[in-house]
């Protein structure tokens, strides 16, 4: 005989409902303050700026309503695609620089390296920011400055190489390479190396066993790099303007910083922003299908 | 490669070789790739490092080319009031932080939360947004509808949104790497979630925690792009004079100074950090 | 199919040593296992003769050719590892016919070879799967084709068996006996499993710090050991340190005695051993017989003891007896073991056969 309960079921099976539901909410009060913060300075923002490059720009405020219009993006298309085509450039070339030396760095650094904290100690320089490393370099390339007798010996005058397209694209890929190196570096440690010195003894050439075992096995780091490079290089400010010439100042996320808050040309400068946006989104959700990174279950 | 000269057939008698070669090096040519390659990752540490070291050379330089420690205090007095914004700044930015990236985390892990891999997705996309975007949406936005121009607030929650998913990733790092016994002990012993929470789960998910402030601390700390958008006309962080002073006023060695003194001061938490707790939150986080 | 010849191998590392001038030769065609327990230098020395360690003094030579500085690529040698190692991205027919796609061979060579390949592990038809579709023992297999389809003249083992279950190790190391008989290719062997060594090799190379402790035949090793390390390595044994006292008889009758652990034994020495040399006398525990009552008086050594442990082990019963201070182990089969199980107190002990070997230090 099963003893009575001494709560009729119907108000046990609610007081029970109850406390399932009221659990269920302790997890959304948790996130809740992230989930707000989040929405209120980053979504609702990026959602009235792309609003706010519909709109004609003048027109935001009247009272009698907001005209819809692509008039800005037809400017940015008009006058400002080299800027756009600018920033292309840097990040691209950043990009292959970053590629070029920073996937044979891992692979010195996962496979040869004992002294990994020592060199994970000089890596953090970069991280402190593009304009320490922007203002060093340009120091060093000034006439009068460090680098000086050595221009001198090889015949270039200090000015073609400081406020130049190189210099620039060298501090950037400064900056972004210990991104280029986490991610490779983290591909190349999943791959066993006892697979390396099994092709070696099956007689294939080094450059053989990178081709064809190595990077296969670590193509998705090498590519989840290259974007994130690539996207954080898109929003570049500094190394431009202290290291470009005017060509390189013309990058878009200055020009949209020039347009935005000291011409207050809300309109196009949205427009600017919002391309830029695009452009990031679309780097970030290629390089997030590559990267192996699941953190979350 | 080389073969071996003269051989009489297999029973001709060699001498074994001399005991002076023992742990002699032989220069071959694996020898000399290792050379390279740690020469290789030595050229490029000296590369990140070069930028530093110019300005800390040069920092030390006066007027008149002589060694001035002037420079300095230099910092600390005129520019003492951008550094102290610095620090303020920081310190708010990385206390809201914690306290919004410490719940969601432990949400993320602990419960079955729907769609939490959206979720966890949708709080990291500040990373992946141009500071520059960021910036113009959060001016604009502070103009138009927050009415947040002329205070440190829009600042700070400017710093606030771009770093919380920062910590994020160390936290759940560690959570995840906390086995649930511990929590399931103390519950069983009578703790509520709250007392389990702050006397057990923190405790020892410290290292995650002060991985992630110290992260969030470097970048907010050296922040000048999103900072040059959104803050208020009185407020100068430091990074950000550097900024003006480089684009206005050339090259000085005053600025090099605050330069160098912020690097340092970013250099020297960094170093305390892996000193005191090792570098294995860093996982999927900017270091390696 | 080469000869390899390691003469006065060292290897360095900083301040330790690993390989301490070792030199060994190895027939054409021949099994050779180096046996040891961890540490001991031989997985050391199977990575030199590969080239991919490189020593730090000595010299390596295949068939007479110094070999030495010849990266691992060109030495066409088959390195089977602990892991299997496929590569995950190639099939099955890909893994097995990469050495000979880096050398250029065409299309068809190398899948006609890979299909012979198949066969002679027994899994033809496997071409395309991918490794992570195999269970260890195939991938294992797969690994044994891989190697043998570059044709190399040196096969090398690195404990390529101690990662799978017992039953598959069993059957997987007469394949890679029945293998290197059947194409004849020179063998070394690494292990830290006895049985193992001895089941599949020609000879066996029993290393210890990084030296050598003897070289032979199992029966060699098992029944002649030389050094007081092989004696206790290789199966269990019982050693009592002791000192000739003298030699009687000739010939046929020579006998040393020795003085050991309080009792006076005798040995056939066949080394010469004179009197007061420190030695110590290895019986085996098979060696020994339980007494019944009086008799045994055929034995040359007959000693008595006490009864500490009877151990029933299945197949055999394991004696633990208290002789004159000292513990000696007697193996015990048969229909003995069963009525040893009531024994208790008092038992004496038969034996013949001692090994001696001179005292260590």
């Amino acid at each position: 005989m099963a003893t009575p309960l001494t709560v009729p079921l119907p108000q046990l099976q609610r007081e029970t409902r109850g406390r399932e539901r009221r659990a269920r909410l302790v997890p959304l009060a948790l996130l809740g303050p992230a989930i707000a913060v989040t929405l209120l300075f980053l979504y609702y923002p990026l959602v009235f700026i792309v609003r706010m490059s519909f709109t004609l720009a003048d027109t935001f405020l009247r009272p009698t309503g907001a005209v819809t219009t692509i008039s800005n993006y037809v400017a940015m298309v008009d006058r400002y695609l080299p800027n756009l085509l600018v920033t292309l450039q840097l990040a691209s070339l950043a990009t292959l620089v970053d590629l070029v030396f920073g996937v044979p760095f891992a692979y010195v650094l996962v496979r040869k390296v004992r002294y990994r904290n020592l060199v994970r100690a000089f890596m953090v320089f970069p991280m402190f920011g593009a304009l320490y490393i922007a203002f060093g370099m340009r120091f060093i390339l000034l006439p009068g400055g460090p680098a000086t007798p050595l221009f001198e010996a090889l015949g270039i005058p200090n000015t073609s190489v400081l406020y130049s397209l190189p210099s620039v694209v060298f501090a950037m890929s400064i900056f972004t390479f210990p991104f280029m190196v986490m991610n490779v570096g983290t591909a190349l440690s999943n791959v066993d190396p006892t697979l390396e010195e099994a092709a070696a003894c099956l007689g294939a050439r080094p450059m053989q066993t990178f081709r064809r075992v190595l990077l296969p096995l670590t193509r998705a780091g090498i590519v989840a790099g290259a974007l994130m490079v690539f996207g954080w290089s898109l929003g570049t400010f500094a190394e431009p303007l202290l290291l470009g010439s005017v060509n390189e100042q013309k990058t878009l996320a200055w020009t949209l910083y020039l347009k935005g808050v000291i011409q207050l040309d809300y309109g196009l400068s949205t427009a600017m922003g919002v391309v830029l946006l695009i452009l990031a989104f679309a780097v970030t959700y290629f390089s997030l299908r590559y990267s192996r990174g699941a953190l979350v279950e | 490669m080389t073969a071996s000269t003269a051989s009489s057939g297999p029973s001709a008698v060699r001498a074994p070789a001399p005991r002076s070669m023992v742990g002699r090096r032989r220069l071959t040519s694996r020898r000399m790739v290792d050379i390279v390659s740690h020469g290789y990752i030595w050229l490029c540490l000296f590369v990140f490092v070069t930028p530093f070291l110019a300005l800390l050379v040069y920092s030390f330089t006066g007027p008149g080319g002589t060694y001035a420690i002037e420079n300095f205090q230099y910092v600390l007095g005129s520019f003492g009031e951008n550094l102290w914004w610095s620090l303020r700044i920081s310190g708010l930015s990385i206390a809201i932080d914690l306290a919004i990236a410490l719940p969601a985390a432990y949400a993320i892990v602990r419960y079955p939360v729907p769609g939490k891999r959206l979720i966890f997705s949708v709080l990291s996309l500040p990373l992946y947004v141009p500071g520059a975007v960021i910036g113009l949406s959060l001016v604009i936005t502070y103009n138009f509808t927050y009415h947040l121009t002329t205070s440190m607030w829009g600042l700070v929650f400017a710093m606030v949104v771009g770093t919380f998913p920062l910590m994020l990733t160390p936290i759940i790092v560690a959570l995840k790497d906390l086995p649930i016994a511990f929590e399931e002990a103390a519950e069983c012993l009578g703790a509520g979630r709250w007392t389990t929470f702050w006397r057990i789960v923190f405790p020892l998910i410290g290292p995650g925690v002060s991985a992630g402030l110290m992260l969030a601390f470097i970048i907010v700390f050296n922040e000048y792009l999103v900072t040059l958008f959104v803050h208020p006309s009185e407020i100068t962080t430091a990074p950000l004079r550097i900024f003006n002073l480089v684009r206005t006023a050339g090259l000085l060695p005053t600025t090099a100074a605050l330069a160098v003194t912020m690097q340092l001061i970013s250099l020297a938490s960094v170093l305390l950090f892996f000193r005191v707790f090792g570098t294995r939150y860093f996982k999927g986080t900017y270091l390696i | 199919m080469s000869t390899v010849r390691l003469e006065s191998i060292t290897k360095h590392y900083g301040q330790t040593v690993a390989v301490d001038e070792l030199s060994l030769d190895v027939a054409d065609g021949e099994f050779v296992t180096l046996l040891g327990p961890s540490g001991c230098g031989k997985t050391t020395t199977l990575r030199m003769v590969a080239g991919l360690v490189e020593p730090t003094d000595g010299r390596i030579f295949f068939d007479d050719q110094d070999v030495t500085d010849i990266p691992p690529r060109k030495r066409n040698i088959g390195f089977v590892f602990q892991t299997p190692a496929l590569f995950p991205h190639l099939s099955v027919a890909d893994n097995i016919g990469f050495g000979l796609s880096v050398k250029g061979s065409s299309k068809s060579a190398i899948a006609e070879r890979v299909e012979v390949m198949l066969a002679m592990v027994g899994m033809p038809g496997y071409g395309r799967r991918l490794p992570a579709q195999l269970s260890g023992g195939q991938q294992q297999r797969v690994a044994l084709a891989r190697v043998l389809a570059t044709d190399p003249r040196v096969l090398l083992f690195d404990e390529p068996l101690s990662a799978l279950d017992k039953n598959l190790r069993d059957t997987l190391k007469y394949s890679i006996l029945e293998l290197q008989r059947r194409t004849g290719k020179t063998a070394i062997y690494v292990t830290h499993d006895q049985s193992e060594a001895f089941a599949i090799s020609d000879r066996i190379v029993v290393m210890n710090a990084g030296r050598i402790e003897q070289i032979g035949t199992q029966t060699d090793i098992y029944l002649h050991p030389r050094t007081p390390y092989v004696a206790e390595f290789i199966g269990a044994n019982n050693g009592l340190p002791g000192t000739v006292s003298g030699h009687v008889g000739e010939g046929d009758d020579a006998r040393v005695l020795v003085e050991a652990g309080g009792h006076a034994l005798r040995a056939r020495g066949r080394d010469g051993f004179a009197a007061g040399d420190a030695v110590v006398a290895y019986i085996r525990p098979e060696d020994i017989q339980i007494l019944d009552g009086e008799g045994g008086a055929h034995f040359e050594n007959v000693l008595e003891g006490t009864i500490d442990r009877v151990i029933f082990e299945g197949p055999t019963a394991q004696l633990r007896v208290h002789v004159g201070g000292r513990e000696l182990r007697v193996d015990v089969s048969g229909n003995q073991r069963l009525t040893l199980m009531q024994r208790d107190g008092r038992i004496r002990l038969g034996f013949d056969d001692i090994t001696l070997i001179a005292a260590p230090g």
